[in-house]
């Protein structure tokens, strides 16, 4: 078919239900449907499905003659016409896109497709070119826009155009009524974990899960730290218990901890059984401290030292341990018996020459707080000795450290909130 | 369902959406009717609450498992199989409907309260305003415990029929014996009284409420039963209306118009606390319902039309959705305080909305409740489906009468 015989753009609502007719210009029934597979840019339409009585054939793009709203006829005769047969994973623009709902990642909502706008993009395809979300295309479904137009005249009050283009709608499942997001899955967990957490707080519980499958672990794991503890227990029971232990896992283990904290007794258990062993006992420990106690904010995964070692070994084992640990911006050097001897700065590994000895450039007048410490006094010793972490004892002994921010979010779970708002 | 610790914990989680639904339910509309049943017909009509119960137990089961199976509101589903034109004209029509039933819950709180001696035009506006604070400015789950809290008001009702110390003898015959009179009076009685008791708005309500809760399908179990319990409840408590009503004024031949009227009738026969409990119980029904009843619009409408809606957004983020339910309310409020407005007639043209709506919805649902590809495993059985649609059938014929003989009166 040649490009004079589309039209630039046309809208799904205009041709659904339009008469279709053969070469001969008898009518062989209505156009119920597209069929739309993947294009270079834009999906571009396959087969059109048209309806006539209980019958539904299916013709090639490629067989039809005429498209545009006033006639849509096949190249053919409407009695040679094939039956269609309905393919697993095939997308129908009426029936998997019209009226559904996809999740508008920019202005965090879920919204509904009200209309799909259709043209020609190049050799002479017909392509789906964007999801219009607006009054706009309610109206022209309802056949009201002329009186929608007039109305907006007579207010002065334009109608707004609210129309997603397709390259950011990516549906999530290919054969499904479930909600597509406006931005492409890769996109998705390039995004800050706490704003994918203000769209999850924005949208209906029942469709955070469909958020969560579009992103990876590790970022799910960021952004459910960020959620307000109730709406994260919420999610983790939607996640379903293989899932959220895996998610748990990705986390620190001071975050983790923090999370199961918000969870009942049996569920927190339930998911810790789950878990890696190793993570689960750190996390175990955690869990048994004062939730507001040094000992429950702290992280157990520290850089740790030995005094008989020189810088240039300590800054190997730190690139080492990066995986582990959050925090380097000490060197906690401890003995055997996990007692702390020293603390030595990031800034003197990095200064000193790399076959200095660890006992040389350490500070044995080590500030500590223990686990039973209130937060509020664990800020006064970061803030009067200007620490960016402290160590945590317990029994004397090395427990973990609690940082500037673990500190933070604690205190400031006010201006926090405000702050997302 | 075993009676263990674990379903016990299991059952109190998922309790709520099919409790609140069926205690709105029993709203100043349906009070009235009930009081009016009672008063006029004595215990012949308490045979119907069975087969009501079971036509509601059917109807409200289905919404309920369309809510778990699918995560989906009603207005979502409707939208999304049967199209914008559909979903839009239905929307217009529930909307027109639940502005009458909304004015009728003002009615009944105005005239509560006027018993207490307090003038419509102050208890009107301050009902107004303290059930749309509730919920705006209030959180959404402080609300609904609030709502289900007030629930248990309803036992005054039971306590009130208590007081008037009826037949009970004669009063369980009654009830398990159908008994059936052609006189128009009794078969617009029947029809009234259906017709209070399966609205199309509740469907709406409970799938959302439901969905709300996000219960699992494997706990549908549970919600099953939270389901059939508020049914039953409901029509208990209306069975004690009847009952109250019918052991005091029926036998003594006092006609009423209107709850408040029963309410003061019952006065001299069971002493000065039955009158002050009905007026509480119908104090409290009204304005429970006029508070859920504009949210359940607002709710549907927009969820059908993809407006933004919740009661955590204000009006710059969710316009369209706080718009309606304080328009509602509003409006709702506004017409009761108009000197001489027509509230009969207006009450009567949401009833015949209502009624005319209803098996729309019930063929819908029905339509929705088969489909293969939403329900999976959990469509209607063969059985069920006969069951359900012979309540269809039945609910077309009883609203067609009552539409026509609306009209004709």
């Amino acid at each position: 078919m040649t490009n004079n015989n589309i039209i630039s753009e046309i809208f799904l609502s205009d041709i659904i239900g339009k008469t279709v007719i053969d070469a001969r210009g008898d009518i062989i029934g209505v156009l119920r449907d597209l069929v739309m597979v993947p294009g270079e840019v834009f999906p571009e339409v396959s087969h059109i499905l048209i309806k006539s009585g209980k019958k539904t054939s299916s013709v090639p793009w490629s067989g039809i003659a005429l498209f545009n709203r006033a006639v849509i006829s096949v190249a053919g005769l409407g009695t040679d016409l094939l039956p269609s047969v309905p393919q697993e994973g095939d997308i129908l623009v009426k029936r998997d896109i019209l009226d559904k709902q996809i999740v508008d990642v920019d202005g965090a909502k879920v919204v509904r497709v009200n209309d799909v706008k259709l043209g020609n993009f190049y050799n002479d395809r017909l392509c789906i070119f964007s999801v219009d979300i607006g009054l706009r295309g309610l109206l022209r479904r309802l056949g009201y826009e002329a009186i929608g137009e007039n109305i907006s005249r007579t207010l002065k009050k334009p109608i707004p155009n609210s129309e997603i283009s397709w390259e950011y709608v990516q549906p999530l499942e290919p054969h499904t009524s479930r909600l597509a997001l406006t931005m492409a899955r890769d996109q998705m967990n390039e995004m800050h974990p706490a704003d994918i957490a203000d769209i999850i707080e924005n949208i209906p519980i029942k469709h955070i899960r469909t958020v969560l499958d579009s992103i990876d672990t590790e970022t799910t794991a960021d952004t459910l730290y960020e959620l307000e503890s109730e709406l994260r227990s919420e999610v983790i029971e939607q996640l379903g218990n293989e899932q959220a232990s895996d998610v748990l896992e990705e986390m620190e283990h001071d975050e983790a901890a923090d999370v199961l904290a918000g969870l009942s007794e049996e569920k927190a258990q339930e998911l810790l059984e789950m878990m890696d062993q190793e993570d689960a006992e750190d996390i175990q420990e955690l869990l048994e401290h004062e939730e507001d106690s040094a000992g429950g904010l702290m992280n157990p995964d520290y850089f740790r030292l030995t005094a008989d070692i020189t810088a240039g070994r300590a800054l190997e084992l730190l690139k080492e341990s990066v995986e582990d640990v959050e925090t380097f911006y000490y060197g906690y050097v401890v003995d055997e018996a996990d007692h702390l001897e020293g603390i030595v700065s990031l800034k003197s590994l990095i200064i000193n020459r790399p076959d200095t000895l660890i006992s040389d450039i350490m500070n044995d007048n080590i500030k500590n707080v223990k686990t039973d410490t209130d937060p509020e006094d664990v800020v006064e010793v970061l803030t009067k000795y200007n620490l960016l972490a402290v160590p945590v004892l317990e029994h004397e002994k090395m427990a973990g450290i609690v940082t500037v921010d673990d500190i933070l979010a604690f205190c400031l779970p006010y201006v926090k909130k405000r702050q997302k708002k | 369902m075993k009676f263990s610790k674990k379903n016990i914990i299991l059952f109190l989680s998922v309790l709520g959406p099919g409790i609140i639904t069926a205690n709105v339910d029993n709203d100043a509309g349906g009070i009235t009717t009930y009081s009016v049943a009672g008063a006029q017909f004595g215990y012949s009509l308490l045979w119907t609450l069975i087969p009501i119960t079971v036509a509601l137990v059917v109807v409200q089961e289905m919404v309920a498992r369309m809510g778990v199976v699918t995560g989906k509101s009603l207005a979502d589903m409707i939208r999304e199989n049967f199209g914008v034109k559909i979903t839009f004209y239905l929307m217009i029509s529930l909307l027109l409907a639940d502005l009458g039933n909304t004015v009728a819950e003002f009615a009944g709180w105005a005239s509560a309260m006027e018993i207490f001696g307090v003038s419509k035009y102050i208890s009107v506006p301050i009902g107004a305003f303290l059930v749309w604070w509730l919920v705006v400015k209030g959180s959404y789950r402080v609300v609904e415990k609030i709502f289900l809290f007030s629930c248990t008001i309803f036992i005054t009702y039971i306590i009130s029929a208590f007081m008037a110390a009826p037949p009970w003898g004669q009063i369980l015959k009654e009830t398990v014996q159908p008994t059936f009179d052609f006189k128009p009076s009794y078969l617009e009685m029947i029809i009234g009284v259906v017709g209070t008791t399966i609205a199309p708005w509740m469907q709406f309500y409970l799938q959302s409420a439901v969905v709300e809760k996000n219960i699992k399908v494997d706990n549908y179990g549970a919600c099953r039963v939270d389901v059939i319990f508020g049914c039953l409840m409901t029509d208990i408590v209306a069975f004690f209306i009847i009952v109250a009503c019918g052991a005091t004024l029926f036998v003594k031949g006092i006609k009423i118009n209107d709850a408040a009227d029963a309410a003061k009738a019952l006065a001299p026969l069971a002493g000065n606390y039955a009158s002050t409990l009905f007026a509480i119980g119908l104090a409290n029904a009204s304005l429970f319902a006029a508070s859920i009843l504009p949210l359940a619009t607002a709710y549907y409408v927009c969820e059908g039309m993809g407006w933004e809606s919740g009661v955590d957004h204000d009006f710059k983020s969710a316009p369209q959705f706080m718009w309606l339910y304080t328009g509602l309310i509003v409006v709702g409020a506004l017409i009761i305080m108009i000197p001489n407005a027509p509230l009969i007639a207006i009450m009567l043209i949401s009833q015949v909305v209502n009624g005319v709506m209803l098996p729309f919805v019930l063929v819908f649902m029905l339509l929705l409740i088969n489909k293969k590809e939403l329900m999976g495993d959990y469509t209607n059985s063969r059985m069920f489906n006969i069951i359900a649609w012979t309540t269809v059938i039945i609910m077309v014929v009883l609203t067609l009468m009552l539409v026509v003989q609306s009209i004709i009166t």
